[in-house]
């Protein structure tokens, strides 16, 4: 059963014109002229309830966009968004009083936190905005403050607190009140290794126990591997890919690399940066290595035994092709359009 | 993995949608609930720079003295203005400065809205289930007002003290009303400039015409202008009703007005009415919001 059902949603932004020159300030507010810009072209997915949904793209691709249509920050210019919510379905930009009380939301850019009051203030003020019963909040706020660790900072001043911290401090808040629906944008932007790892096992363990379904869009690939299963590639506003993240890489990635590096006392087994071995043509890297690209379907046997023939072999390893390289090659054919 | 929760079980909730035909009721007590519940914060906030808040309230003072000196000077120069002696005068000047401190106090946050618009902030109060408007209200954390609420009331105490009103129960009650009109009809003004935020960029400009028109236009007698004039005061920009209308009224000057003087009776319900058009038009300018970046 879906709890997000996305269908053809489009948004384009549209501006009046920047007009320069003098009085440009005024003649932009009468101006007729408008710069419109599609952000999101017909998108349309639909997210289970408890799944966790990795939602990627390059910057500028219309995943905030769809995060703020989502949320119902925004209304789009056309298509529909249907969350289900157990008072019936909603309508995010419609219902969004209502919307918003079963979803939590973090931006990692953005703190929502009150910045000149201590950290349990603003607990508290959520406590109020969402009309957490007192006993539900103590025990909800008990669970958080163990699983987060926030005993330690729990008086400070927000403004005072580290980016880890703070971090911290958002999921709790955006989790007092227990939404069954979770958007993370970006929430271990700007993170150290520690305190990922912190937020990245906090959201799996939420996921698990509560069985939180979660919206997840991030540059940290790490995340992605770590925590989805599913990922949803979006570029120009539109889908590229809807699937698991395993069948993203063999769609995109059919190969492996085998690198070998030969005994070092033996000739140069060719002269140029190329070397044919059968039907296999390797790369030479800079360090001297050798890179073969072998089809996923093809055994790396026959290669092996086409260059021990006359080569020793001193070294060998075979890469796997993981989101990183993929994406990466995704976006880059993107550039090259 | 869990049991995916879609329908989650809930204790019951003050919401809106469980209260059935008188929602709105509820939905208004929350919200007026929730409003003092975020001033306070925005208070306390405040409250923790210590040293500011002096110069805070000082820089207030200050700056509506600057106004009281005018007036004094005014009135050293001319006995009379359009009739008005220097204590009437006081009076309707006292008024004027109780009623705008009095929405500063509780509102000043909306003349942040192109702020809260520009840089983001509008996005994280369009995600919690309670009005915006009363997010931003309670968004400025700084206690200037307060600064203005004392020198208005000390303004509004010495004239009290120097002017012959034969009060009774009657006229403290629609004085009170009538400083909350006032208060409401400038919140309006704001409110409604600050409905343009969703396409311009920056309104400073237009609020600080607003603030002044208000401070010149409303706390002097209206005599002092054209008839036509005082009718686009009264009718148009609806100026006379913050302090004009009920000074006249308390003070028995109605028979200046170029208009009836049971209108100036009617300057709390006008209060109202300007508000509740300024919401309607704040609304529906909501909707063109637009977000930032994308």
């Amino acid at each position: 059963m879906s709890l997000i059902e996305v269908r053809e949603l489009t948004k384009e932004y549209v501006r009046p014109k920047r007009v320069t020159g003098p009085f440009g300030a005024i003649r932009t507010f009468f101006s007729r002229e408008y710069d419109r810009t599609l952000a999101v072209a017909g998108v349309s997915f639909s997210v289970a309830a408890g799944e966790i949904v990795g939602y990627l793209g390059p910057n500028g691709a219309g995943k905030s966009t769809t995060i703020k249509l989502l949320t119902g920050v925004l209304r789009p210019t056309s298509g529909t968004v249907t969350i289900v919510g157990p008072e019936g379905p909603m309508v995010p930009w419609r219902d969004r009083e209502r919307n918003a009380r079963h979803i939590g939301v973090v931006f990692g850019q953005r703190s929502q936190l009150w910045w000149d009051l201590p950290l349990e203030e603003s607990f508290q003020l959520i406590k109020a905005l969402y009309d957490i019963p007192s006993a539900r909040y103590a025990r909800t706020l008990g669970r958080l403050r163990e699983l987060l660790g926030l005993d330690e900072f729990i008086n400070t001043p927000v403004r005072h607190l580290s980016l880890g911290q703070r971090m911290r401090g958002d999921l709790a808040a955006a989790l007092l009140h227990e939404p069954p629906l979770l958007y993370l944008d970006e929430p271990t932007v700007g993170l150290d290794v520690l305190a990922k790892e912190t937020v990245r096992s906090f959201v799996e363990e939420t996921n698990r126990t509560s069985g939180t379904t979660i919206l997840l869009t991030t540059h940290d690939l790490a995340d992605v591997e770590r925590l989805c299963r599913r990922i949803i590639l979006i570029d120009h506003g539109r889908v590229l890919y809807d699937g698991s993240t395993h069948g993203l890489i063999a769609r995109y990635a059919p190969y492996r690399d085998v690198v070998v590096r030969l005994d070092p006392d033996q000739p140069e087994p060719s002269q140029g940066p190329q070397w044919r071995v059968g039907q296999f043509i390797a790369e030479r890297d800079l360090d001297g290595a050798w890179r073969f690209s072998i089809p996923r379907d093809l055994p790396i046997h026959t290669l092996l035994t086409g260059i021990s023939v006359e080569w020793r072999v001193h070294d060998l390893t075979v890469e796997q092709p993981d989101l990183e390289a993929v994406i990466k090659r995704l976006y880059g054919e993107r550039r090259a359009l | 993995m869990a049991r995916p929760r879609t329908l989650p079980q809930r204790e019951a909730v003050d919401s809106p949608a469980r209260a059935g035909r008188r929602g709105w009721l509820v939905t208004l007590r929350r919200t007026i609930r929730l409003y003092w519940i975020l001033r306070l914060a925005a208070w306390r906030s405040a409250l923790q720079y210590r040293l500011n808040i002096l110069f805070m309230v000082a820089a207030g003072v200050a700056y509506q003295g600057v106004g009281f000196v005018f007036v004094w000077v005014l009135l050293h120069s001319f006995p009379t203005l359009a009739g008005w002696g220097l204590r009437e005068v006081l009076f309707l000047y006292g008024l004027r400065l109780v009623a705008h401190a009095l929405w500063l106090v509780c509102c000043d946050g909306f003349q942040l809205i192109d702020r809260a618009v520009r840089e983001g902030e509008f996005e994280r109060m369009l995600l919690r289930p309670v009005n915006p408007l009363i997010q931003l209200a309670t968004y400025e954390r700084q206690l200037d007002p307060f600064g203005d609420l004392l020198t208005g009331l000390t303004m509004f105490g010495i004239a009290l003290g120097i002017t012959d009103i034969d009060w009774t129960l009657w006229k403290a009650v629609y004085c009170v009303l009538a400083v909350i009109g006032g208060a409401l009809i400038e919140a309006s003004f704001h409110v409604g400039v600050g409905s343009l935020a969703f396409r311009l960029q920056n309104l400073r400009s237009v609020q600080l015409f607003i603030d002044d028109s208000m401070s010149i236009l409303g706390s002097y007698p209206h005599g002092i202008f054209s008839p036509r004039f005082q009718w686009f005061l009264t009718f148009t920009m609806p100026i006379a009703f913050i302090a004009y209308l009920p000074a006249s009224v308390l003070l028995e000057r109605t028979d200046g007005l170029v208009v009836p003087g049971w209108l100036g009776y009617a300057s709390p319900l006008v209060g109202v009415l300007v508000f509740m058009l300024a919401y309607r038009v704040w609304s529906w300018q909501m909707r063109h919001y637009q977000g930032v970046g994308h």
